[in-house]
């Protein structure tokens, strides 16, 4: 009896989202970006609602909780309308999605506040901060690329992985350039900063990494991009400041250095 | 001319006060206009994408003190709160590539685990290396005021 209820509710949803897809697809509407930003809204209050009861149990990262809710909910529309997941993401949430998308790009700009703002650690340690990162992604590099050789990743894979230090717009034309997937690298960039969102607290205090502000900071910024540098600020100005100048000059770095690392182990 | 100073001598205990929210906006609109033209210029082979060039513009604007931090503190602030916010659509767009992460499965999710904490720990440790260099071997010094 319940679910005979759900099944006409679905039903006259579904034909209201369904009218709704139809005019996003044909472009006659643009209210339609209504949906996207208002799902991501309500699975990231969600989020922090949940971290808010679990007392922050890091598993319930709002962002994280946000992502996964988020997937399963266009899944099970996707279902419900009989296509696949990603046509219905691309019809149904990225009108709306790409507008909240849109404004990481004044946030990546604001990170130059935190950045000024420890400007004095900026102009005594900048030569420690650039060597750091030189060196600190070629040792990482390294290891990467023996970690994926050890699972047994495909060369592709392989090739897609190396350039997620620097951002996604500059890594992805990278990994094109030595023979990787660019949808695979900024899967990847994003899994970086989930990952370090989720598990950024945890590692500090595991690795003892907050020990020196500069390098947790540098790491920080490095492995979770601006992500990583809202959890550095949230560590202390130097770390955020660190961070900031950490996503510039690593992609900078990664610009220069992955292309040279990729030919030295062959994999182009 | 004097008119002038004077009145800007009366504001001066009101310099400090941060600047309307949509002046703010401006800024950060104006800047990430000249940076969307400044980008394109960078080769195809040296990427140098728009909010990077952005936050550099930035970083050179306010360190030159052509603009001061409170007329971009307020909106950068609460940009910068938001992020979490904002990167929920970059996760969400995983669900485009379900496909991709089907092909390799699990193996490449621990591989991405085990290179983000790489470099985390990498980068911090090679730092705190690089600074022990800086005291111990040339002598400088490394305090800072938290």
């Amino acid at each position: 009896m319940i679910s005979l209820n759900v099944a006409a509710e679905m039903a006259v949803w579904g034909k209201w989202l369904g009218d709704g897809l139809s005019k996003t697809a044909t472009g006659a509407s643009a209210g339609n970006a209504v949906f996207g930003i208002f799902l991501t809204l309500v699975v990231f209050l969600i989020g922090q609602w949940l971290f808010k009861i679990s007392n922050g149990f890091f598993i319930f990262q709002p962002l994280f909780v946000g992502m996964v809710l988020g997937i399963f909910i266009l899944f099970l529309l996707a279902k419900a309308f009989g296509t696949d997941t990603a046509t219905f993401y691309k019809s149904a949430y990225l009108p709306g999605g790409n507008i909240i998308f849109w404004f990481l790009n004044p946030a990546t700009i604001a990170f130059a506040i935190p950045l000024y703002r420890r400007n004095d650690i900026v102009k005594r340690f900048w030569l420690e901060i650039v060597l750091s990162l030189i060196v600190g992604l070629v040792i990482s590099l390294f290891i990467i690329y023996e970690a994926g050789k050890l699972f047994g990743l495909s060369k592709g894979t392989l090739a897609s992985l190396l350039p997620t230090g620097a951002t996604t717009a500059i890594a992805m034309p990278i990994a094109a350039a030595i023979g990787g997937n660019p949808a695979i690298t900024a899967m990847v960039c994003i899994l970086n900063a989930v990952i370090i969102y989720a598990l950024g607290d945890w590692l500090v205090k595991v690795f003892r990494i907050n020990n020196d502000p500069i390098g947790a900071g540098l790491g920080l910024g490095t492995a979770g991009k601006t992500v990583g540098s809202a959890k550095a600020l949230q560590l202390g100005s130097i770390q955020g400041s660190m961070a900031s100048i950490a996503v510039v000059v690593i992609s900078i770095v990664v610009d220069l250095v992955v292309p040279q690392f990729a030919s030295l182990v062959g994999l182009r | 001319m004097a008119a002038n100073k004077k009145v800007s001598s009366a504001e001066a205990p009101e310099k400090e006060q941060a600047s309307p929210i949509l002046i703010q906006m401006g800024i950060f609109a104006a800047i990430l206009f000249v940076s969307s033209l400044i980008s394109p210029l960078f080769p195809a082979s040296f990427p140098v994408p728009t909010p990077v060039v952005g936050l550099i513009l930035l970083y050179v604007l306010l360190a030159t003190h052509i603009v001061k931090l409170r007329n971009v503190e307020k909106f950068g602030d609460f940009l910068i709160s938001l992020i979490a916010f904002l990167f929920v659509p970059s996760g969400i767009q995983l669900a485009a590539s379900l496909k991709v992460l089907q092909a390799e499965g699990v193996k490449i999710i621990i591989v991405v685990i085990i290179a983000t904490i790489v470099m985390l720990v990498v980068i911090a440790y090679t730092t705190a290396g690089f600074i022990w260099i800086r005291k111990h071997v040339f002598h400088g010094n490394t305090d800072i005021d938290q």
